[in-house]
């Protein structure tokens, strides 16, 4: 079913009934508007190629939503998420989200489509005026750009230049220590492919003036034979390789390159690689590769994050991914935020959410804040470490210093003029 | 023309009776659900009629429709957004710039015939859509034209006003069918039928075959870009599923399930799949195998479009009607 409800079971029901009632008697001005449930609306992917992006957020919010909804909901009144299929159309993105606030009266929008999806939704906000928040795109003009930026649209996900910092940083201090100068691309075909590669050879250079980008390699997005590329790889011979690939791509990249032994003959840098979704999959997990975390519950290494990619499991029989927690930051900033204005207004959940710091799971420092000036969330965990064949796939991993990303992050907007 | 049509009267009246009802509309029913469906459904029947020139009246199947419904959401979007021109001149240039294209694809494409006609069509539209894919500086690549198209008013009319857009949308699609209208019931229309039926003759009683057919799919061309136009106005902006097959694929659909041997079926067709599309995805999402076995069904069951069926019994009606009267 496309349309799933976070349901109320019937004591809450009853304890909200009674509550409702009693409002009724005492203030009955008031419990008009906050006897209603408050519906969000929230698009997504559940069907084709990248439905784990839709499912995997979806179980999160379900998760989430129901606690919210125990603790009170968004200023009294109770979450109903009302989630919808795109098919990954931008078109059907801009169709179905119009459809959640005109028809079945939606006040807020989750917006977990993927990158051209939640530039569609970002229209349809701006056109009609309701708060939405981006949990899921991660390319970085969606908010960095003025041009596209709107005042009732928020990012709760990492975005494309935090982690191209930290990786080329990371991979910079491996390439000093190992003198690796000759590098090679493997990245998919499309925006996102190769925005992000230009962007990493970009800062590998900036820490590490030395390097050099030998060979690139650009196979199809969803292509299912990587044969060439390997080859091509490895007689090149690179001393490092960097790979923008994920997913179901870089699952059978890797499985692959395994029969051409290609990972004992170069390091690898591949930034998808750390998210359960990849980790579990590959049938010989290689030992060494590096890779930026997407989700692990062993990174940030605390018991809060432990303890939720767990019950996360114990419910969905599977890991959560990337997707998941950035979802659950969503949710609970729009949570938050409602509880400090005290209402369930988008408005005022905007107005109260600009600069707002939550704990959270997945905070480098337990915390994570919604940047005021470009609405996006910044301090989340990212680290880069090299995996192992079993758990905890990443033992250990280097975290990310965030003044560096902060500062590197102006530079890039200035030189966009994205200020 | 020789003389004027007897039946343009009746085709204006019907025109202007559907366009005063469907403006009326908002005002019966305020449902924005329904304005929503409607716009886009304007955009599809565009679509669809104008491929229908080619399918059902010329018998030139093309599988690269979406092409110019694709190219008419972009040459308009980028009209707007880099040119920074008005509406009506964005329109111009959407127009212009999609005979162009038709006529060189078209100049291409018409020498071949069947199925050979079909596949270069595709094979056009797959280079329009690698195009626009690749060339991400002008078109953002897979990411679609980012960042909305700016709707400046013209002539007292508001587009970022939904009442206006809704307007706009039905305004321009009567108005594309009544002239697709008109150009399938003149002489023109009726040398492309002859085609269809017998090239040979055609070009024997002196029909240069070759230009009547590349007449058809310019036009065919510019009104399925009208309609990526009305498309790209609704979801403000304009993006790479557009350009790509399963558009085309949609189209057919569209055509298959409204009917081709009328001229309202292909119109009837994209009323029928948007429904279809969106109640379905909204109870499921295996909304592919419930779309599959519709068509299916309307493929080797029915073996006919919706209004394939309504005209016979009208038909059957008549006759019966006027046995009745004898």
């Amino acid at each position: 079913m496309a349309r799933k409800r976070v349901d109320l079971d019937r004591r809450t029901v009853l304890k909200g009934a009674a509550a409702g009632a009693a409002a009724t008697i005492f203030a009955p001005n008031i419990v008009a508007a906050q006897s209603k449930v408050i519906r969000i609306g929230m698009p997504t992917i559940l069907s084709g190629r990248v439905a784990q992006l839709g499912t995997s957020s979806r179980n999160a919010i379900q998760m989430e939503v129901e606690k919210i909804n125990a603790a009170g909901g968004l200023a009294g009144r109770q979450i109903e998420m009302v989630i919808r299929d795109s098919k990954g159309q931008p078109q059907e993105a801009a169709r179905v989200s119009r459809e959640l606030v005109n028809s079945d009266g939606c006040e807020i929008l989750l917006d977990a489509e993927a990158s051209s999806g939640s530039f569609a939704v970002q229209e349809v906000a701006k056109d009609l005026g309701v708060l939405v928040m981006h949990t899921n795109s991660e390319t970085s003009s969606l908010t960095a750009d003025p041009k596209i930026r709107i005042p009732l649209a928020f990012r709760s996900c990492r975005q494309g230049i935090h982690d191209a910092v930290v990786s080329g940083a990371y991979a910079a201090e491996i390439a000093k220590a190992k003198k690796i100068n000759r590098w090679g691309t493997c990245s998919p075909d499309y925006a996102y492919g190769r925005d992000n590669t230009q962007l990493f050879v970009e800062y590998l250079k900036h820490f590490y003036p030395q390097a050099e980008v030998t060979m690139e390699a650009w196979p199809k997005l969803f292509q299912p034979d990587y044969t060439e590329v390997i080859t091509r790889v490895l007689q090149s011979k690179p001393q490092a390789l960097y790979s923008a690939l994920w997913g179901g791509d870089l699952t059978s990249w890797v499985d692959q390159a395994n029969i051409y032994a290609l990972f004992s003959q170069m390091e690898v840098f591949a930034i998808n690689m750390a998210d359960y979704t990849v980790l579990t999959a590959v049938k010989n997990l290689p030992k060494g590769i590096h890779s930026a975390t997407r989700y692990i519950k062993t990174y940030p290494n605390t018991k809060a994050n432990a303890e939720w990619g767990d019950a996360y499991r114990a419910r969905f029989k599977e890991y959560p991914t990337n997707w998941s927690w950035e979802n659950w930051v969503g949710i609970h900033f729009i949570a938050e935020a409602s509880k400090k204005a005290n209402s369930a207004d988008g408005k005022k959940i905007a107005e109260a959410m600009r600069g707002l710091k939550i704990d959270c799971p997945f905070g480098a420092d337990g915390t994570v804040t919604m940047r005021a000036d470009d609405q996006t969330v910044i301090g989340y965990a990212i680290g880069w470490g090299t995996t192992i064949s079993g758990e905890p796939y990443v033992p250990e991993v280097t975290g990310a210093k965030w003044d560096t990303i902060l500062q590197l992050e102006a530079e890039w907007k200035k030189r966009n003029n994205y200020t | 023309m020789l003389t004027a049509r007897p039946n343009l009267a009746r085709d204006i009246l019907i025109a202007a009776v559907a366009l005063a009802l469907l403006l009326l509309l908002p005002y019966v029913w305020p449902n924005k659900m329904i304005n929503d469906l409607v716009i886009r459904v304007s955009a599809f029947a565009l679509f669809a009629t104008s491929l229908n020139l080619l399918v059902g009246y010329t018998g030139m199947v093309s599988f690269g429709h979406g092409m110019f419904f694709g190219f008419g959401a972009y040459a308009f979007g980028l009209s707007m957004q880099r040119l920074g021109v008005s509406i009506p001149t964005a329109f111009l240039i959407t127009v212009l710039s999609s005979a162009l294209l038709g006529l060189v694809v078209g100049a291409i494409s018409i020498r071949l015939k069947d199925i050979y006609f079909s596949f270069i069509t595709l094979a056009f539209q797959m280079l329009l859509y690698s195009t626009v894919i690749a060339w991400v500086p002008l078109t953002g690549g897979d990411q679609g034209l980012m960042g909305g198209i700016p709707r400046p008013p013209f002539l007292g009319v508001d587009l970022s006003i939904e009442a206006h857009r809704y307007a706009f949308a039905v305004t321009v699609m009567v108005a594309g069918l009544l002239i697709l209208r008109q150009i399938v019931e003149s002489p023109f229309g009726y040398t492309l039928r002859m085609i269809r039926d017998n090239t040979e003759r055609a070009s024997f009683l002196g029909i240069n075959v070759f230009r009547a057919k590349l007449t058809a799919f310019v036009i065919a061309g510019v009104f399925g870009a009208i309609g990526g136009m009305v498309m790209a106005l609704f979801v403000s902006g304009a993006y790479p599923e557009f350009v790509n097959w399963t558009m085309s694929g949609e189209g057919i659909f569209m055509i298959m399930l409204g009917g081709l041997s009328t001229f309202i079926g292909p119109a009837a067709g994209a009323l029928i799949l948007s429904v279809l599309n969106d109640v379905i995805t909204r109870g499921t999402e295996h909304h592919g195998l419930f779309l599959g076995a519709v068509i299916l069904l309307f493929a080797l069951g029915l073996r006919k479009g919706v209004t394939d069926f309504i005209a016979d019994w009208l038909r059957l009606n008549r006759e019966a009607g006027s046995r009745g009267g004898n």
